[in-house]
């Protein structure tokens, strides 16, 4: 399995065949009046076809924003610097009228909000059977016929029945199936989850987490799955990325992030959660706020709220390997200090 | 809609009672049956009417309402009910014509302005704007001043003071909806700009315009009885209800119910627009619909 890099296209000929998503240096500013706001800086990571990539962070640390710019979908006042290369292809500077045939074709997207998602004034099979459409040069029964398979598919019980029903007759969890139904419409390469779970209830959620699963198993999509709920992760996620503040600061396979944490970050993340055994009112939190991303802390951006913060830490910490396929950015870690030494990037200090 | 569990417990609504909240509740009934039995006079007014609306006959001037004249009769011995009757004919189309007109091109600009924003938003809703800040009646008498009176004069009249309320309503609704996730959802599907505009965005925002174009539906009929009553409208002797409370306005102490029909017509009428109009607001309301 591969791991994240910084390095430069030059070094990925190899796996080319396996990997789906390869972002280098990936950075998004938007502007908001005067003002810039780096909501996402230098991320760069790999994720190989058919695996399950975990994305965590707390609310605003960039997330969101980092799967809207793989889908092409940030508003005109964003800037994407770095690369994006979907199946070996460049996103950054794509055509829309490209982009838009992979949209919802080879890489689709699950928003957070069931309720919200789908539009009131269609039932809910034509919203997939559009989706089907939009890239397939089919007919309408073609269509209908293939969005019934899907219904089913996904768990929506007499979906003959309920095709032409609109949305607001179905629950949260069975509107998000419809939600995951219309994404996979055309068995796309890339599944992007953000935060898939989040709005429906604890049974729904492990039910729609088995189903993303399942899939995944059936149809060998990748899945980046994005939530700030450890717990989802620990279920389904093959690895893991840990984003601060919009910087990548770990990245980890999921039972390595769980037992063997090694940025101050993770770790203070792991500590917080909960255990059946911790007396009540005793929740442990990480002291300190989330960083102003308008005047973000120059180099780590967690070194403010850092425990074991040192000198070094207003550079940028390059993410380097520190053990097969756990990668980190951490002036505490060795391998950060000898990648910094290597590439010479010790003396620069970004912003 | 109720979940059949919840239906068996609960005494099932009558099939007459479901039907009325369809419709968006009792109020909009009555309205719905003003306005159909008025439209179907209207529209059956040469059938239904007693007697010729032009027919003058000088042994009934002004004579009081009877029998054979259940509205009694005007100045030049005319029928009232049968000149109301008429005069439905204009003042209906003149206000369904006006408002689909101010739709048909209102809500085009509304939805462009709305959906593209930025500069092409300031290039379609300035103009707009500036219609908007123009008194209406005031507008209205100008461009019929300019062309002539006439029926068909007022109707686009009408029609020029309406497309500022209908492209502003549209416009807002737009503004609202393509906010919603289910558009991003339709971006993220591959689906193309126009496709999301018209699939999407244009018929969950016609809703409030739908609602707002009922009344002002009731208020072109004023309109257009305003317009005729100043003598700018349809011209006499064809009947208007604003000719006929013109004329019964010389004769209103010796012959009331040459005025007094004629504006119960016209409130009779107002009234089953606005029911109508509150009614469809609650029924096309996404959340009164899920109850």
């Amino acid at each position: 399995m591969t791991t994240s890099s910084i390095q430069p296209a030059s070094g990925r000929a190899a796996e080319d065949a396996d990997e789906v998503l390869v972002l280098d240096r990936v950075g998004v500013e938007f502007r908001v009046e005067d003002d810039r706001i780096s909501a996402v800086t230098d991320v760069s990571l790999r994720i190989v076809q058919g695996e399950i990539f975990g994305l965590v962070g707390e609310s605003g640390c960039g997330k969101s924003t980092l799967a809207l710019a793989i889908m092409g979908l940030l508003p005109s006042t964003a800037t994407v610097t770095g690369r994006i290369a979907f199946q070996g292809r460049d996103l950054i500077g794509l055509g829309e009228k490209e982009f838009r045939a992979l949209r919802g074709d080879r890489m689709s997207m699950v928003f957070q909000d069931p309720l919200t998602s789908l539009d009131p004034t269609y039932g809910i099979g034509d919203q997939v059977a559009e989706t089907i459409r939009a890239h397939r040069d089919v007919g309408r029964p073609a269509a209908r016929e293939r969005a019934l398979e899907l219904l089913r598919e996904v768990g929506i019980s007499a979906a003959e029945q309920r095709y032409d029903e609109p949305p607001h007759r179905f629950s949260g969890g069975m509107r998000q199936r419809v939600v995951v139904a219309t994404a996979l419409a055309n068995e796309p390469t890339l599944l992007i989850a953000d935060e898939p779970t989040t709005a429906l209830d604890v049974t729904i959620q492990a039910q729609i987490i088995e189903l993303i699963r399942a899939l995944r198993l059936r149809h060998r999509t990748t899945v980046v799955l994005i939530t700030h709920d450890l717990g989802v992760i620990a279920q389904v996620c093959d690895r893991v990325g840990v984003m601060y503040a919009g910087q990548l600061v770990e990245i980890a396979p999921v039972a390595q992030i769980f037992a063997a944490p090694r940025h101050p970050y993770t770790q203070a993340l792991i500590a917080a959660l909960p255990t059946s055994g911790q007396a009540r009112g005793s929740l442990r939190v990480i002291e300190g706020q989330v960083p102003e991303l308008s005047a973000p802390p120059a180099g780590c951006r967690f070194s403010p709220r850092c425990p074991v913060r040192r000198e070094e830490c207003d550079r940028v910490p390059p993410l380097a390997i520190a053990a097969p396929g756990h990668a980190i950015a951490c002036w505490n870690d060795p391998a950060t200090r000898a990648m910094a030494e290597t590439t010479g990037m010790a003396s620069e200090v970004t912003e | 809609m109720t979940a059949p569990s919840l239906a068996a417990a609960r005494p099932r609504a009558s099939l007459a009672r479901r039907l009325v909240r369809r419709i968006g509740g009792w109020e909009a009934l009555v309205g719905i049956v003003i306005l159909a039995v008025l439209l179907t006079l209207a529209a059956l007014a040469p059938l239904v009417a007693p007697h010729d609306p032009e027919a003058i006959d000088s042994a009934r001037i002004l004579a009081r309402p009877d029998l054979g004249h259940p509205f009694g009769s005007d100045a030049l011995g005319r029928d009232v009910l049968t000149r109301v009757l008429f005069a439905y004919r204009v003042s209906l189309s003149v206000a369904l014509g006006s408002v689909a007109l101010a739709f048909a091109v209102g809500a085009p600009i509304g939805l462009v302005a709305g959906f593209r924003g930025g500069w092409v938003d300031g290039l379609l809703m300035r103009p707009i704007d500036l219609l908007l800040a123009l008194p209406a009646l005031l507008l209205a008498v100008a461009l019929i001043a300019i062309v002539g009176p006439g029926a068909l004069v007022a109707l686009v009249a009408i029609a020029v003071i309406y497309l500022p309320i209908i492209a502003r309503v549209v416009r807002s609704a737009v503004l609202v909806v393509k906010a919603q996730p289910y558009v991003d959802g339709a971006r993220a599907r591959g689906a193309s700009e126009p496709s999301i505009m018209l699939r999407h965005v244009l018929p969950n925002s016609l809703g409030p315009a739908l609602v707002q174009a009922t009344v002002l539906m009731g208020f072109a009929i004023q309109i257009e009885a305003a317009l005729s009553f100043l003598g700018l409208g349809a011209q006499p002797p064809t009947a208007s209800l604003g000719i006929m409370l013109n004329e019964g306005r010389d004769v209103l102490t010796l012959a009331p119910w040459v005025e007094i029909f004629p504006g119960l017509a016209l409130a009779i009428t107002v009234l089953g627009f606005n029911l109508v109009g509150d009614g469809l607001r609650r029924r096309l309301d996404p959340r009164g619909m899920a109850r």
